[in-house]
Formats: structure tokens, C-alpha cells, sequence
């Protein structure tokens, strides 16, 4: 059983967090104010071989555990959730349903640049009318002469103006609802594909969000995910059981964030003239969310290492999401009412921490759809 | 006991409505939040139709109603659109305390240009991110043959930029507070506006005063009335604020039941499900709830209770629920509630804006326990 992290861990925890705080902490306002992603990051991540933690070193990956893939998440959202999001989704839905169920050709065409981040991911279910329930998804692929015609819209597409390729779920049988979907890489440069607008959004400024529009896309019959039509579903199924648990990790660092600006802040701040951590209200919140903290960690960590032996149900990983983003929340409203006017400064991170944080209760499956999950599996 | 709104105020309630849905216009306040801009056209139309200053007296251009009355009116503002509603709500903070302080005089000058939409008024108490602290009041005002000279750094000043005449609180000869109306000085005042999450279309930020003269005439109230005069003002401007909150609430909640009645998801819509139905449900307790209580702490203050009970219950109560109404509106719009063009996302920000003016629960919980076990603990 998982209890306690080990020190090839602790070192890996160290090396991350050095590097983060390094190469990210000293570009996040600036990128954070220009509403964009720092590109060149992708690259330099890769060159730390911190993208696409999982993937295996036969694709140049560093074939790590789910564990390590969530302490690198929890560490880099604790600097910043926005960036955080642009590589969890390039390392996570957008490469992971290749790496699992892709072709030999495919796993060699897009893995070994993609951990070197060379060339950036993406994934893209969401539609307009098409967001909790993905059965009712519009996208169309008809095989038409051994390639696959794309048409359909797309919204929310988290690396959508920046990535040089789209992991695209779409019907390939409309009349097959709900198991007729398939998923497609798609290239950047690939005819009929193009990208409508970039979203503007409460928080993960830095995340880069956007809709994406396929007219009479066509792409290569070999770019399937997956050897039979239908089914793609089921495949998406595998990968958000591994997003929902990093979700985990990534609450873990967005609340670590939050926790220390809020400590450092009652140690120095004054109410009517007595320091405010004298407060007993205010050691009650503090230990409080330190309490809370230590149990989305725990929660992630044994949701991870169940993923690592295979033992992970979907219940163990909506467990883990609905948990730590549910409780995030409380802790970045606890934390920003009590430093009051100075809480709502844009230049205190913690209204960051705090707008951010509201995002994670949505994507991934939102918190009333992670409760039905959770009571599916409980079989009632 | 008449638990019901009066004819007229309903038709006030109604009149402000109206106007909020002609003249507020979301691509026009989606605008104004981003660029930080006040709605200055609306503020001189909302002037011209007697919605500023509708509790002043008559003398003064005023329609001479109650605080009530002007409660419903940001309300209804609010409900519309939370940032042009909050921005109009505080172009004359600071004017009841002219009202309820002021002499003749000053009524007679200040307060015309506010009705007429010449000049804004707001208030300089805090130096510190916590308003209501006492202690850090290092503001000085020393005395001089022609007035007094004004020098201190005031924090976090509301409509800092827009605003013509600023109520201040200073110490004076270091010692006395001295409660002052401070003309706009751009040669010995400057400003320095900070970026906030939300309410971007009311600024807020530091106020340098730097010498400034004000005329002895100018002093606001009499020796002895300076802690009812600053009780007075966290009481209104509470108020004001959760005005502000009801309105936000109201409109958080018919934009999400609006939603929820057309986003279909699984064959059906939002209204369908049990778990939406039942925060709409919850919505409505939340919005009940607060304006039974706001109306009621508004009647305290009016009548000047000692003990406004209400309205501490209702800092406490109504920012929660607010922030509880608003967030769970939010959820109802799913990924849409998380993007810039959709009204909730401004909604939300706003919100933890106002929330903050109320003070934290755990301030209010010490405000009520004092109250109930004694400033030193002895029942
Ligand atoms: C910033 C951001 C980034 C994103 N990135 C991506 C991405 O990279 N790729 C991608 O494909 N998608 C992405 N998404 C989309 C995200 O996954 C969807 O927003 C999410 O699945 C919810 O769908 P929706 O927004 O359509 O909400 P809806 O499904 O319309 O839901 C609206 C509300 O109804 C509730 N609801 C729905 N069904 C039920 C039910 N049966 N019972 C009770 N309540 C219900 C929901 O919980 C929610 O509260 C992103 C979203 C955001 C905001
Ligand atoms: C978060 C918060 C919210 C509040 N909200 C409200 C509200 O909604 N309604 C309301 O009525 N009140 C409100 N108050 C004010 C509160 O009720 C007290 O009146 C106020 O905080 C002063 O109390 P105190 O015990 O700090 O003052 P005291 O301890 O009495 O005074 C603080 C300091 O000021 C000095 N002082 C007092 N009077 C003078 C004077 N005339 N000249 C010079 N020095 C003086 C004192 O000597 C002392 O050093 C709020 C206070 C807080 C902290």
C-alpha cells in the first residue's frame, strides 16, 4: 500500500520543483498577462524530459509512473494552473490515447516529437451542444476511398491555436449513438482544419483556449486511433481515468499555492493592531486547510499508485477529481476573504489561485457528472 | 406587522428596472470591465431621472425618501448587470454622512452636484487593506490660520479616479480624529488606481494627500460625533453593498434558470435534472433569505438602532450566500460559465468584490459576539 513517498521520488519532487520554479515562476505574470502561452516552454520542458511523463523511453519518453506524472503536475500548477493545463493535456489526452491504443506508426510519427515538444498536443471532444454528454457529439469522419472526411466544430480546446496536432473524437457511425465514435490525429497544416477563435476566460490566462472548426478535412485512413471503426469511446474512457487523477494533483499544487500566500500573509498582517495569526479564528483556517491539503494529497497519491498497479477503478479516479477540486475550492475562498481588499489586487497571486482554481470543477467531467459516476459504480 | 413593499416603492423598483434594461447593454458592460471604464453615460442619464440621491431631502434636489428606497433602486441595477449596477451605487459614497453630519451649508453645497451628475463623492477612511481598523490612522491634519493642511496616504479608496470630493478622516495635532469633505486638489493630491478582480468599472486604489488646504468650514460634524459619524458610514456603505449583493444574486439566478430551461445535455434540458432543479431551488432560499434581511437592516439604520442586528447577520449571511448563488450559477453554464463573453463570469468576479466590502465572517462573528458576551468577555 501507498504511504509514503520514497526517495527517488523526494528526488524527483526536488529536481521539478527546482526546475519550475527556475525556468516558469519568472515568465508567469507576463504570460499571464498577455492571455497566452509561453511556446518555448514546450521545448525547454522537453529538453528537462518533464513532457509526457508516462510515455515510454522506446519513444524517447521517460517512461515514468502515474505517481511521478502527478508530482510534476502538482509542482507545476503550484506555480501556475494555466501552464500547468497546456502540458497536462499535451502529455495526457492529447498523446495518451496514441500511446495506448495508436499504431506502431503513428506512437513513431507522433511520440518521440511530442516528448521532446518539438510538436504540441492537443484533444478535442468538446462541441457547441456536446460537452457532459459526449454521445451526442456532431463531428463527423466518413470513410470516403481509404481516408477519412472531418467535418464538424469544436469548442473549449485547451493548446487549440498553438498545437501542431488534434487528438479529434467523431462519428465515424452516426447511427451507432455513443459507440460509433473514433478518435484522429489531425495535423495543424492538414486542409479544412482551422482554428476560429481563441476564448478569453475567468482564470488559466495562460492557458491557451479556442474553437476549432473541421470542413471537409480529410486525413489518411492510417491516422485512426485504433485498428476498427467504433469503440473510440471506450478508449477515451482509459484516459480521462488517468485525467481525473491528475486533476487531483493538480488541485494539490493550486491549494499548496494558495495555502503558503495565506500563511505568510497572517504571519505579517495586522487587525486593529494585533497580528492576525494571533487569531483563533485564523489558526482554525489554517490548520484547517493544512488538514484538507494532506488529505488531497493523500487521495491523489493512492488514486495514482492504484493506476500504476492496474488496479484503478473509475470510481477510485472520480473519487480523486471530485474530492480535490470540490475541496480547492474552499480553501481559495477562505483564502482570498480574509486578506480582504488586498486579496483582490491582480498583483496578489492569490486571486489567480483563486480564479484559476474555479476551472476544475468543470472540465474532465464536471462535478455533477463525476457524482453520477461515482453512484453508476456503486450500482444503483 | 406589514411585511410587503408600499406602492410606491414598488413602482419605484419597477421605474429603475425599466431603466437598467434599456440602457444597460452586456457588449457595452463586457467593455467597460475590461478597458476599467466608467459608465459614464448611463451615470448622467440615471442623474437626469432621479435614481442618484432619491433619499435626499427635497431642499437639495432630492426626492426625500428612505434608505429603503435607494437600496431598491442599486438592487434593481444590480440585477441587471452587477458591474454598471455597482459603479452607479457608489458615485455619492460618503453623501450620508453629509445627510446625517453635514450643516446646512454643506448639504446646500455638496450635495447638488451629486443629484445633478456634475460631481461624485466618495470616502477616505482606511490606510490599511482593512477599512474598518482604527489604529492605523495616521492621516494629519494641522491646523493653520486659513484651514487646515491635510497630509497622509489614504488605501484602497473607492471611485478614487472619478471621484470630485472625498469625505477623509484624519488625526488632528495627531490626536483628535477630524472627519473632513476634501475638494478634488490635482495639484496636491495624485492617485495611484490598482488593478482588482473585479467591480473593474469602479476604481480603487491609493490617495496621496500632500498638503492639501481645507477650509475649516469643511470639518463634517461636531467634537464628540466622530465614532457615530465612522459607525454611521461602515453602516451604509454595509448596506449599499448588500444592495448590491441582492441584485447580483437575483440576476446570477435568472440568467442560470434561463440557461437551464434551453442547454439540452442527454436528450434533456437542465431543468430536468433533480440536482439543477434543486439549486435553483436553493438559489431561491439564498435570495429570500437576504431580502428579508437587508430590508430590515435597512430599517434599523434608517431609525439609527444602537444594535443593527440584522445587518451584522445579514454581512455574514448574504456574502455566503451571494458567493454560494453565483458559483453554483456558474456550474449551471458548464464551460461557458468559465468564459469572458458569458455575463456569470463577471458576475463572479464581482461578487467576491462585494463580498470583501462586507468584511470577513469571522470579523462579523467577532462584531455579533461581542454583542453577546462583552467587549471583555463578561456577559
Ligand atoms: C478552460 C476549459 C478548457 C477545456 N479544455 C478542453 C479540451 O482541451 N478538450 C475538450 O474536449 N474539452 C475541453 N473543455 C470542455 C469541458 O470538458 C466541458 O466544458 C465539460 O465537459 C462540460 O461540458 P459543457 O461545458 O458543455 O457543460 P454542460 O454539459 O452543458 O453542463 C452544464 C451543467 O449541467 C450539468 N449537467 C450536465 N448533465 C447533467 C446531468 N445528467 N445531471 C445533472 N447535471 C448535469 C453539468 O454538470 C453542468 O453543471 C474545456 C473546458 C474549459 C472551460
Ligand atoms: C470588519 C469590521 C466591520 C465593521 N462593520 C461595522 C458595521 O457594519 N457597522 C458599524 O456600526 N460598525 C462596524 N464596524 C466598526 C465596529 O463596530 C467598531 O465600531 C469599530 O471597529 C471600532 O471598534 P474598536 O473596538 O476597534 O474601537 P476602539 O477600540 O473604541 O477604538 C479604536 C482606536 O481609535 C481610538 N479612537 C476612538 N475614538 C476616537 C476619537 N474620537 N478620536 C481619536 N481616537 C479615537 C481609540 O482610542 C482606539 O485607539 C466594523 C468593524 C470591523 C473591524
Amino acid at each position: 500500500m501507498f504511504y509514503e513517498f520514497d526517495e527517488r521520488q523526494r528526488a524527483f519532487r526536488e529536481k521539478v520543483r527546482q526546475t519550475y520554479e527556475k525556468e516558469v515562476r519568472p515568465i508567469v505574470e507576463e504570460y499571464e498577462k498577455k492571455e497566452s502561452f509561453p511556446v518555448f516552454l514546450f521545448r525547454r520542458l522537453g529538453e528537462e524530459h518533464l513532457l509526457c511523463l508516462r510515455c515510454p523511453k522506446k519513444y524517447g519518453g521517460p517512461g515514468m509512473d502515474k505517481i511521478s506524472e502527478c508530482i510534476s503536475m502538482e509542482e507545476l500548477n503550484r506555480i501556475c494552473a494555466g501552464i500547468g493545463a497546456g502540458v497536462m493535456v499535451h502529455g495526457g489526452l492529447g498523446t495518451d490515447p496514441i500511446l495506448r491504443f495508436g499504431s506502431e506508426g503513428l506512437k513513431q510519427t507522433y511520440l518521440p516529437p511530442a516528448v521532446r515538444g518539438e510538436k504540441i498536443g492537443a484533444f478535442a471532444l468538446t462541441e457547441p451542444n456536446a460537452g457532459s454528454d459526449a454521445s451526442s457529439l456532431r463531428t463527423l469522419a466518413i470513410k470516403v476511398e481509404g481516408r477519412y472526411r472531418l467535418n464538424g466544430s469544436k469548442t473549449f480546446i485547451t493548446n487549440g491555436t498553438i498545437c501542431d496536432f488534434v487528438t479529434v473524437a467523431a462519428y465515424t457511425h452516426p447511427e451507432k449513438r455513443g459507440t460509433g465514435i473514433n478518435l484522429f490525429v489531425v495535423n495543424r497544416e492538414d486542409q479544412g482544419f482551422s482554428v476560429i477563435k481563441k476564448l478569453r476566460k475567468l482564470g488559466n490566462h495562460t492557458a491557451d483556449t479556442a474553437e476549432l472548426a473541421f470542413d471537409d478535412c480529410f486525413v489518411p485512413k492510417e491516422r485512426m486511433i485504433g485498428e476498427q471503426e467504433c469503440g473510440g469511446l471506450e478508449q477515451l474512457e482509459e484516459t480521462l481515468k488517468s485525467g481525473r487523477i491528475t486533476y487531483g494533483a493538480r488541485s494539490t499544487g493550486v491549494a499548496q499555492a494558495a495555502f503558503e500566500t495565506t500563511l505568510s500573509y497572517v504571519r505579517e498582517a495586522k487587525r486593529r493592531g494585533n497580528l492576525l495569526q494571533k487569531s483563533q479564528a485564523i489558526r482554525f483556517i489554517l490548520a484547517e486547510m493544512a488538514m484538507f491539503i494532506e488529505v488531497m494529497r493523500y487521495t491523489t497519491y493512492r488514486g495514482a499508485w492504484l493506476f500504476d498497479q492496474g488496479m484503478a477503478s473509475m470510481k477510485d479516479a472520480s473519487i480523486v477529481k471530485l474530492f480535490c477540486t470540490e475541496t480547492l475550492q474552499k480553501i481559495v475562498m477562505k483564502a482570498i476573504e480574509i486578506q480582504k481588499e488586498a486579496g483582490l489586487r491582480t498583483d496578489n497571486p492569490i486571486q489567480r489561485y483563486f480564479r484559476d482554481a474555479r476551472l476544475f470543477k468543470i472540465p474532465e467531467g464536471t462535478s455533477e457528472i463525476q457524482h453520477l459516476v461515482i453512484a453508476r459504480e456503486l450500482g444503483i | 406587522m406589514e411585511f410587503e413593499l408600499s406602492e410606491e416603492q414598488k413602482d419605484i423598483q419597477k421605474a429603475a428596472e425599466e431603466f437598467a434594461r434599456g440602457e444597460f447593454d452586456p457588449d457595452l458592460a463586457l467593455e467597460l470591465d475590461q478597458r476599467g471604464i466608467f459608465p459614464e453615460t448611463i451615470w448622467k442619464k440615471a442623474t437626469r431621472l432621479g435614481f442618484i440621491g432619491i433619499h435626499y431631502p427635497e431642499e437639495v434636489g432630492g426626492q426625500g425618501l428612505s434608505l429603503l428606497e435607494s437600496i431598491l433602486v442599486m438592487e434593481a441595477f444590480c440585477r441587471r448587470d452587477s458591474g454598471i449596477g455597482s459603479a452607479l451605487s457608489l458615485v455619492d459614497l460618503g453623501s450620508d454622512l453629509i445627510l446625517k453630519f453635514g450643516s446646512r451649508d454643506q448639504k446646500e453645497k455638496f450635495l447638488p452636484p451629486i443629484i445633478q451628475g456634475e460631481k461624485q463623492m466618495t470616502v477616505a477612511f482606511g490606510e490599511s487593506e482593512d477599512e474598518q481598523d482604527l489604529s492605523v490612522l495616521s492621516t494629519q491634519a494641522e491646523k493653520r490660520e486659513e484651514g487646515y493642511l491635510v497630509k497622509g496616504v489614504k488605501k484602497y479608496v473607492l471611485n478614487l479616479s472619478r471621484a470630485d470630493m472625498f469625505v477623509i478622516l484624519c488625526r488632528e495635532s495627531g490626536e483628535q480624529w477630524l472627519p473632513l469633505i476634501v475638494e478634488k486638489d490635482q495639484d496636491r493630491m495624485e492617485i495611484y488606481p490598482i488593478e482588482k478582480m473585479g467591480l473593474k468599472m469602479i476604481s480603487s486604489g491609493d490617495l496621496h494627500l500632500q498638503s492639501v488646504g481645507v477650509p475649516y468650514e469643511n470639518r463634517l460634524g461636531e467634537r464628540g460625533q466622530e465614532m457615530d459619524l465612522f459607525q454611521y458610514y461602515h453602516r451604509v456603505k454595509s448596506l449599499r453593498f448588500l444592495a448590491q449583493a441582492l441584485g447580483l444574486m437575483e440576476g446570477a439566478f435568472e440568467r442560470a434558470l434561463r440557461y437551464s430551461t434551453q442547454r439540452e445535455q442527454f436528450g434533456r434540458r437542465l431543468s430536468q435534472f433533480q440536482v439543477i432543479k434543486h439549486k435553483l431551488a436553493e438559489m431561491q432560499v439564498g435570495i429570500e433569505i437576504s431580502r428579508s434581511l437587508i430590508y430590515k437592516a435597512a430599517l434599523e439604520v434608517e431609525r439609527g438602532e444602537l444594535y443593527p442586528k440584522a445587518l451584522f447577520i445579514s454581512k455574514i449571511e448574504v456574502g455566503r450566500r451571494m458567493t454560494g448563488i453565483v458559483d453554483e450559477a456558474l456550474q449551471i453554464f458548464g464551460g461557458y460559465g468559465y468564459m469572458a463573453e458569458e455575463e456569470i463570469e463577471r458576475f463572479y468576479r464581482d461578487a467576491w468584490t462585494i463580498r470583501t466590502q462586507l468584511g470577513t465572517e469571522e470579523e462579523m462573528r467577532d462584531l455579533l459576539s461581542e454583542r453577546i458576551v462583552g467587549k471583555k468577555n463578561e456577559p
